[in-house]
């Protein structure tokens, strides 16, 4: 079982067995004492929580039927946003790309986003710090945030956007402001902030003109306004006291609901953020989908489940507790080659290079002179990412092809789609929507209370 | 639309209020007593350039003329509410009354103006254009300014400039507490006293530089009362710029 | 999260007219508070307190308050943040002993003046009033309600209890409670406000010769005679104000 890092040091899986002053929690103390402030690094929590993984699919067999695999129909098709807006989000599978910054991503990872969510038929996102153009171009669908911060925001990109997202919050740091170290403050993400170059970017927690749903309320009114009532308004928040926030969000006007859960990643953020706050994505989707029900809101306002979702099984097992769609952060990065011990570049003057063609480079040095090796790193807040992904060093963001990686990330998501119907055909369901929480057991009895389902091989759900 | 066309009144002049008087001789008039903020919004973002239309019966509802991206003059005939040409660039809005939280918020360009009192967070975010307040601003004007103005005639409240990262503001009257907290590169003039400082926030010299700056924005702003040789200038001591041991408590 | 207004009276002429003054202003925050809507009206017999579930507009025909006389009133539109829709969680709170009253104070009714009584309504949410909850309930002061409102006005209750004025308890409030709040408080005499230090909820007060009134939002003032001639605020966060009449 992966063990949790207390300190957040990368020498967590080094660690024999946990006690509590073992190897890790010795090197986050030297950390800290070296600092003199609290480690900052990107990823979401690395400590074991119940997770999807702790849930099981029945499938069918004799009480119920199979459907066939590419045959016999299972729609993905999913729709976001139809009570108020005039144009809804259609998109072709209920897996979405997360809100990552231009800042935190070079502009090739947004431009490879963004061309693989078009390939494929789904939405990416903004993030804090504005679109660029790079990344509008290659998006059919393009979710645009509005962050406390405000940075980048303005009304022209707002009216170019498919859906705006209100973000009261992340599953890495709910309640905790944006976070962008100077060595990533670069001219061209400088002057998309309004920024200073190379300044330790601080944003700030609470939006700067409401706090608090009766003012959202207004505030939202206010994009629907500039937006002429035609672009779906999500409402983002960190997985807390979901069920009150999910209620808010609606009252306060919300189309969708993004919930991020505590294992949701984040480009820079303090450790103790991370580890230490938020509850998991497992329990986060059960009390949303609840409250929706509860409203009787379920499928009017749409729930988007992030935090943590890297397969097929992942994204069938949200949907079936009442996401009517995923958000994926880290994932597609692993995807575009985050982790990598290497990068690949196209060959030369081949514009479509196969996703497995061109020259592969080495750069476990590159791992190891940060501190950290291919599989283990989590050092985006460094700005020396060695395969391209989050850097705005210009060497280093060429490394990373925007078609190839676009190439691989389509591929990936094309992949759990698969996995996806083929779960739900299984569960002999023509439409991956049509996934429910009957469809379902738990392994273990953590996740059988969180998820509201019972524990394998019994008729138990905790608390019930 | 039918009741958009009915509560449509001009070129003649002869709104409800039954004046005609040369500065609404061309006006186009909205009412909203019978139209709702969404058609007059959608009527104001249809004007052609150099347009102008009156709004009345605003009563203090919220989100008037925002999303504005033509040079339209809109005259809101009374007190407004939340947003009062926010998301707006290019357009000259007027507001003949007090106006509620985030007047101008993320204005592009064009001027914003509020005859009489703005409540918090007056210019939140403005990347640019100006906003002017003839009475007193409450609390956190011209949170996180991204460039654009801010004149206040009267008083700011607490907060004024958190976060500012850049752009200029000129307060005719006192600054409440904590002026200019955790500031970036924005500018703060204030002609009366200031209450206290905000973290990194401090007190500079003034240069003929400054000067020329704020005899501008007054002359923009129409105050008569501001003297430019006698403001405080408030900047960034930029301290907090980067992570720092020392600093710990700030954070 | 809400939508809040009192009305206090300087002019006894106004007292007829103080249900309809109060109608107008309920009608301007409605918007804020759609779950549901309360008022309390201080009369020379005593203090009326309605509470109901659903739409403020028609909550406010149903009880006929425009017809209602009276010298001082709070009224409060909720959109609920933690704790359950119900008549028992709306506001105004009613908290503090009221002489020969043993009935649940929270519930509608008339109650005699007097004692320590006081009236609260809140825009805003706390952040740490579980602890005083447990702190008031250790003492014996023991909450109707899970809403966190209700806390600060058994709060005030008790402090009042203990001998301070109502402008001391109040500024012992923000020194305790952590949260954003604006507060308006009414006891058999005095009307108070109050915000927390950061000023995160809205206020407006507007002063004249014959009355004192604070809103959410300036519309909830439209209507108020001479609020032509009003001085028209923001209270500063921290600050008590308040009327004795
Ligand atoms: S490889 Fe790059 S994107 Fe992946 S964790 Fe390391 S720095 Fe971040």
């Amino acid at each position: 079982m992966p063990r949790y890092d207390a300190m957040g040091d990368d020498a967590f899986d080094a660690s024999p067995a946990h006690h509590t002053f073992g190897p890790p929690v010795i090197a986050g103390i030297r950390e800290r004492a070296e600092l003199g402030r609290y480690p900052i690094r990107g990823w979401g929590a690395r400590r074991a929580v119940p997770d999807f993984d702790d849930l099981l699919l029945l499938t069918a067999s004799a009480s119920r039927y199979p459907l066939e695999g590419y045959r016999e129909r299972c729609d993905t098709r999913t729709v976001l946003g139809g009570r108020r807006a005039g144009r809804p989000v259609v998109l072709d599978i209920p897996i979405t790309i997360a809100g990552m910054s231009f800042g935190s991503l070079s502009a090739n990872a947004k431009e490879a986003l963004g061309r693989a969510a078009s390939l494929v038929g789904t939405s990416t996102t903004t993030g804090d710090g504005g679109m660029t153009p790079e990344e509008r171009s290659a998006s059919r669908t393009l979710v645009y945030q509005c962050l406390p911060s405000r940075y980048g925001f303005n009304p022209v990109d707002l009216r170019a956007a498919d859906a705006v997202e209100i973000v009261l919050g992340q599953g890495a740091k709910p309640g905790g402001g944006g976070m962008l170290l100077g060595q990533k403050v670069g001219a061209r993400v400088a002057g998309m902030r309004t920024l200073p170059e190379g300044v330790d970017q601080r944003s700030a927690s609470r939006h700067p003109d409401w706090t608090g749903p009766d003012d959202l309320k207004i505030k939202i009114e206010e994009i629907r306004e500039a937006t002429d009532w035609q672009v779906p308004v999500y409402v983002k928040i960190g997985a807390t006291r979901v069920d009150h926030d999910v209620r808010l969000a609606v009252a306060a006007g919300a189309d969708v609901v993004v919930v991020d859960g505590m294992q949701g990643g984040t480009g820079a953020t303090q450790d103790a953020f991370i580890e230490h706050t938020g509850i998991p994505t497992l329990a986060a989707v059960r009390l949303a989908a609840d409250a929706l029900a509860d409203l009787d809101l379920t499928g009017d306002v749409g729930l988007i489940i992030s935090g943590g979702i890297r397969t097929g099984a992942d994204v069938a097992k949200a949907l079936a507790l009442g996401a009517d769609a995923v958000s994926l952060g880290v994932a597609p990065l692993i995807a575009l080659g985050c982790n990598a011990p290497t990068y690949r570049l196209p060959a030369a003057g081949e514009a479509h290079a196969d996703v497995g063609a061109g020259s592969e480079v080495d750069v476990r040095a590159e791992y190891t002179a940060l501190g950290t090796a291919p599989g283990h790193c989590t050092h985006c807040h460094t700005g020396r990412c060695p395969v391209g992904v989050t850097t705005q060093d210009d060497a280093l963001a060429a490394r990373l092809d925007p078609a190839l990686g676009a190439r691989r990330v389509a591929n990936y998501l094309r992949a759990l789609a698969m996995e996806t119907t083929m779960l739900a055909r299984a569960c002999g369901k023509s439409d991956v929507h049509r996934l429910e929480p009957e469809d379902l057991v738990a392994l273990t009895v953590e996740a059988a209370a969180m998820a509201r389902v019972p524990l394998a091989g019994t008729d138990w759900i905790p608390g019930r | 639309m039918g009741e958009l066309i009915m509560a449509v009144r001009g070129p003649d002049g002869t709104g409800p209020d039954g004046t005609g008087s040369p500065e609404g001789a061309d006006d186009i008039e909205f009412d909203l007593a019978v139209m709702s903020t969404r058609h007059v919004n959608a009527a104001l973002r249809a004007l052609p350039d150099g347009a102008r239309a009156r709004v009345v019966n605003p009563a203090g509802r919220h989100n008037l003329a925002v999303g504005l991206s033509r040079a339209i003059r809109v005259r809101i005939a009374g007190p407004a509410g939340y947003y009062v040409g926010g998301l707006s660039a290019a357009a000259d809005v007027d507001v003949d009354g007090p106006a509620g939280w985030g007047v101008g918020e993320n204005l592009m360009s064009g001027t914003v103006r509020v005859r009489g009192a703005a409540s918090q967070s007056a210019a939140a975010s403005a990347h640019g254009g100006l906003v002017v307040v003839e009475g007193d601003a409450s609390l956190r004007a011209g949170i996180s300014l991204k460039g654009g103005r801010l004149a206040v005639a009267g008083d700011v409240g607490r907060y004024c400039a958190f976060l500012a990262q850049a752009g200029t503001i000129l307060v005719g009257g006192d600054a409440g507490e904590a002026l200019g907290d955790s500031l970036y590169e924005a500018v703060i003039y204030v002609a009366g006293r200031v209450r206290s400082l905000g973290t990194d926030a401090r007190v500079e010299d003034l240069t003929e530089a400054d000067v020329a700056a704020v005899r501008a924005l007054a002359a923009d702003a129409g105050f008569d009362h501001v003297d430019p040789q006698n403001v405080t200038r408030v900047a960034s001591a930029r301290s907090l710029y980067h992570f720092d041991t020392a600093q710990h408590a700030a954070y | 999260m809400c939508g809040i207004a009192g009305l206090h009276l300087l002019d006894p002429a106004l007292r007829e007219r103080l249900g309809s003054m109060v109608t107008g202003m309920l009608r301007g925050v409605a918007e804020r508070g759609p779950d549901s809507a309360g008022v309390a009206i201080h009369d020379t017999g005593g203090l009326r307190v309605r509470k109901e579930v659903g739409d403020p507009l028609a909550f406010a025909d149903r009880i006929d308050l425009a017809g209602q006389a009276g010298s001082r009133a709070l009224a409060h539109t909720r959109m609920a943040t933690e704790s359950a829709v119900t008549a028992a969680h709306c506001h105004p709170f009613v908290a503090g002993t009221a002489p020969a009253a043993d009935a649940s104070l929270a519930r509608p009714g008339a109650l005699p003046l007097g004692g320590t009584q006081l009236c609260l309504v809140h825009n805003g949410s706390f952040a740490n009033h579980a602890t005083i909850r447990r702190r008031l309930a250790a003492a014996g002061v023991m909450t109707e309600t899970d809403n966190d409102s209700e806390v600060a006005a058994c709060y005030l209750a008790t402090r009042l209890g203990a001998g301070d004025d109502l402008a001391t308890a109040l500024r012992r409030l923000t020194a305790t409670f952590d949260g954003f709040f604006t507060l308006a408080v009414t006891t058999a005499d005095s009307f108070a406000v109050v915000r927390d230090p950061i000023g995160a909820k809205p206020a407006i007060i507007a002063e004249t010769d014959q009355w004192v009134a604070v809103v959410s939002e300036y519309r909830a003032l439209l209507g108020l005679p001479g609020l032509a001639d009003a001085r028209v605020y923001e209270p500063e966060p921290e600050e008590v104000y308040l009327w004795a009449s």
